[in-house]
Formats: C-alpha cells, structure tokens, sequence
C-alpha cells in the first residue's frame, strides 16, 4: 500500500500541493482528474521522487521508486535511438532481461525506427510498452491515452484491468472521464493543489455530472454563439 | 542570467572574438581554408530550411514576404562569415558564398538523416548507441590512419588514431540526458556510476582494440608509451562521466569545462579532479536515485 501524509509542494513562494492524505491499495485503479494547473503532474513526479516535498510518502517499507513505472504526459526520447532500443534501455536500468522484443510489440510499433520520429500517440504506446516490460507492481501514467487511436485506447483499457487482477496499484490521470469510468474504482478530484473530493465507483455518474455543472456551467453562454 | 556557467552578457562579448580566433586559426592553418569556411558558413545557414519550420513560415506569411524574409535571414545568418571573408580580401568567395544561401532559400529540407544506422552498440543504450551513429565515419578514419602509421613508420600518428577514438567517446557524454533515464535505474548512485564506467570503457576498449593490437605488434618496443596513453584515455572518460553527473541535472558548467580542457596540460591533475567529481556525483545522484 502506497501511504501519503501531509504532502506539500512549493516552487518559491507558490505552493503547488497542499498537505494531501491519500491512501493506495494493492488491486485497485485510481483516477486523478482536475483541471490543468491542478497540481496531477506535480503530484505524480512527488510520488515517484522526481520533485522534493514536504509530507510523507511510504510503500510497503521499501523504495517505491523502484518498483513502479512511470508514464510521463511527454514522453522524452534520444533522437537517435530505435523503439527496440529504447524498451531495451529502460529495461536495462531494472535490470530485467529481456528476449523478443518484437513478440511483445503490442501496439504495433515500428520498433527498428527512430523513436523521436514516432507520432505523439506512438511515442505513448512505446514509453508504456518500455514500462509495462519492466515488470513493475506500481504504475503512475499521466494522461495514457492522450492523442492514442482508439484500438490502442482498448488495448490500454483492458491492460489496466489486467492489472487490477494481477494486484497491481495503478494511479491514471486522464481528461477523458469515460476512460476513468471504465476502469477506476476510486477517482479523486483535484483542485488548486487539493485533493477536493473522493468518489467511488458507484457514484461515478453522480460525479460527471457535478463536474459538468461545475466545469460547464453557463460558461458556454458568454461567447454568444450564432 | 547565466548559462553554462557564464553570464550570458560575457558569453555575448566573447562569441565574436572566439569566432574571429577560431576563423584567424583555419586561415592560417591551410590554403583550403576559403572552401572549408564556406561548407561551414552553407552547413549553418542550412539548418534554417528545416521543412517544418519553413512550413510554419509559409502558412504565416505570402510567397512573396516568404521569400524576402528567408533570403534576409540566410544572408544575416551568413553575415559573420561573409565580414571575415572580406576582412581577409576573399571578396570572390564572399560574393559566391552570398549567392549560395540565397539558393538555399529555394529548397527545404531536413539536415537530420532518420535512416536507422546499424550499431553494435543496441543492447547496450544510450551513449554509445546514440553516439556511434552520429559519428560512424570516425572510426574507418581512425583505422586507416593507424594502417598508414605502420606503413610509413609513424608511431606518433597511431597514437593519434587512438586518441581520436577516446576523444570521440568523450564527446558520447558531454550532453545531459533527461532526469527521467536516471531515474529509472534501482541502482545505488555508486553502482549507477559503476556501471556507466564500466560501459563506457569496455565500449572504448572494444573500438581501439584493433588500434591497440596492431601498434603493440608494430611498434613492440614503444608499448610502454602506448599503454601510458590507453590509461590517459582511460582517465579522461572516467572524468568525463563523473564531471557530467557532478552538476545532474543541469548541463555541466563553464568552470568545469575549463578545468577539464586545463587537465589536457598538465594531465596528473586528474588524480584530483577524478575524485573531487566523483564526490559531487554521488551527491547530486542521490536526490533523484532515492539513495
């Protein structure tokens, strides 16, 4: 179980999150949903100890860090380094062996290609192939299925579902609600470095409706659209 | 604000004097110095073709205005080049190279090949992966300059060949990768640099082993000078890692560079710097390895 107590972040003078408690179980889906500027970034890199923070982050008494995977909302690639090369290289640093790359070529990538030459939604599927190898019990992915087509989106779903058997901790962010829907059994919204609300799966509906009104509103009104 | 190191009004101040310095240098260095200056000035002024940002430029402006902004652009791109030129009376040269970019303007493309090169290095990312492929055509220059070593006698020339092999591996680290390929590791910060030696200089090893075997075997009698300069190899790439991880994250900076570039002459200074870097390395290392 991954326990946060207190956690805080600051850059200078501006305080990003604000003493968040949360609690993740083995087994289960998380969803984090806020708007841009929430804090979900910035929450995800304390978590996994990219940033300094205030607070306190445990996972089963031992370093979390190297037990989970991370998907970045950008991924960061070498310019010249293949796809194959690439799930080799963060397989490496796990020290993992790995042999037929292009047999767990789920998504179909053009593994012998440049990575940095990939689509924005290739380069997604590559960095989450490349972690999903690392044989990791914990997976934060930012915005996962962001510009992914919609075979891949399925292929994604059902992974993460997958790992809910395999009792895996999985921690999604995602602006697309019906992605969360299908497969978190918890969902925290986020606002101005807080965590505001947490639902469970049975109120999800009730939920996407609040956040309708909330985000929506009349907002649209004001454009005066002819 | 300061960049590598420097504030960025000296760094400013400088740039002129270290191009005229550099561009002094070639001309008095060779005769073909007018064609190499004007492949360098062409080289420059072709990365403004990128299609993609000619794209963007097209969709902003009309041809007309297009056209009239990349010629400007090549031309004040070139300007340095073009004032050296004529400093040094090469009006001819300074007139044709001016044409040339004005004809580069005409064409967009991509100065970046994305064909993939083979590497033996693939199993083994990043470094030597990434920097074999940027610089390939190195190691056939090397190996032939060590086959007219022996071949006409000279010693001093294979050794040569092998430093120009160390030098190429030193530049695979001079860039900062992404904290995110450090952070990945669930190593502690001493294996991590371990093993980023130990990479490093099997790599190095592998590359300027058939250097190494055919002066050994050719010149046997000055091994003891060879093997002295496998170790200065050896040490400087062992530098070159730690300096990089010292200032991790950030790109190294301006003093540190100095300092290295100082080392070439009077090289014993490594035995301090070597364990000063490495000092500082772990320390950076620690905060993103979690150790």
């Amino acid at each position: 179980m991954i326990k946060i107590k207190k956690l805080s972040k600051f850059y200078g003078k501006n305080q990003v999150l604000n003493s968040i408690d949360l609690e993740f179980e083995k087994g289960k889906i998380y969803g984090i949903v806020g708007e841009n500027g929430a804090g979900k970034t910035t929450l995800f890199r304390c978590i996994s100890g990219l940033e300094n923070y205030k607070g306190n982050i445990s996972y089963d008494n031992t370093k979390l860090k190297d037990h989970l995977g991370l998907l970045l909302t950008e991924p960061f690639f070498f310019s010249k380094i293949t796809g194959k090369e690439y799930i080799q290289l963060l397989a490496n640093t796990r020290q993992i062996e790995l042999s037929n790359i292009e047999n767990k070529n789920i998504f179909d990538l053009p593994l012998n290609q440049y990575a940095s030459t990939y689509s924005t939604g290739m380069k997604k599927k590559l960095a989450l192939t490349a972690i999903l190898l690392q044989q990791n019990d914990v997976f934060i992915l930012d915005e996962p299925f962001n510009g992914v087509d919609i075979q891949s989106n399925l292929i994604i779903t059902e992974i993460i579902k997958r790992f809910k058997e395999l009792e895996k901790i999985v921690i999604i962010s995602s602006h697309i609600f019906s992605t969360l829907a299908n497969t978190c059994d918890e969902i925290h919204l986020m606002k101005n470095g807080e965590i505001i609300k947490k639902v469970k799966q049975v109120d999800f509906n009730n939920l996407e409706k609040e956040m309708k009104e909330f985000t929506v509103g009349n907002r649209i009104n004001k454009l005066e659209l002819k | 604000m300061i960049d590598f190191g420097l504030p960025l009004l000296i760094g400013y101040t400088l740039l002129p004097f270290v191009f005229v310095l550099l561009s002094n240098y070639l001309f008095e260095k060779t005769e073909f110095a007018n064609y190499i200056y004007g492949l360098l000035a062409v080289s420059f002024v072709s990365k403004l073709s990128e299609p993609k940002r000619n794209d963007f430029l097209k969709s902003i402006f009309n041809k007309y205005n297009y056209k009239k902004l990349r010629i400007l652009e090549n031309i004040i791109y070139c300007l340095p080049f073009t004032l050296f030129l004529i400093y040094q009376k090469q009006f001819l040269f300074s007139v044709i190279l001016n044409l040339c970019v004005t004809i580069i303007m005409l064409f967009n493309f991509s100065t970046n090949l994305n064909v993939t090169i083979p590497t033996p290095f693939s199993k083994n990312p990043f470094e030597f992966t990434v920097g074999f492929r940027k610089t390939f055509y190195v190691f056939p220059i090397a190996y032939f300059l060590t086959y007219i070593s022996v071949t006409v006698g000279n010693f001093n020339l294979g050794v040569f060949s092998m430093l120009l092999i160390g030098i190429t591996c030193f530049s695979y680290y001079s860039k900062t990768e992404n904290e995110y390929f450090v952070w990945n590791y669930n190593l502690s910060s001493k294996e991590f640099l371990l093993e980023k030696m130990k990479t490093c200089l099997t790599y190095f090893s592998i590359l300027s082993l058939p250097i190494i075997i055919t002066l050994g075997i050719s010149f046997f009698n000055q091994i003891d000078i060879l093997i002295v300069f496998i170790f200065l190899c050896y040490a400087y790439l062992t530098t070159i890692i730690f300096a990089k991880y010292s200032s991790f994250p950030n790109e190294m900076n301006m003093s540190k560079v100095i300092l290295i570039g100082l080392s070439f002459m009077f090289p014993p200074i490594l035995l301090i710097f070597i364990p000063l870097f490495y000092s500082q390395s772990i320390k950076k290392l620690n905060t993103i390895l979690n150790d």
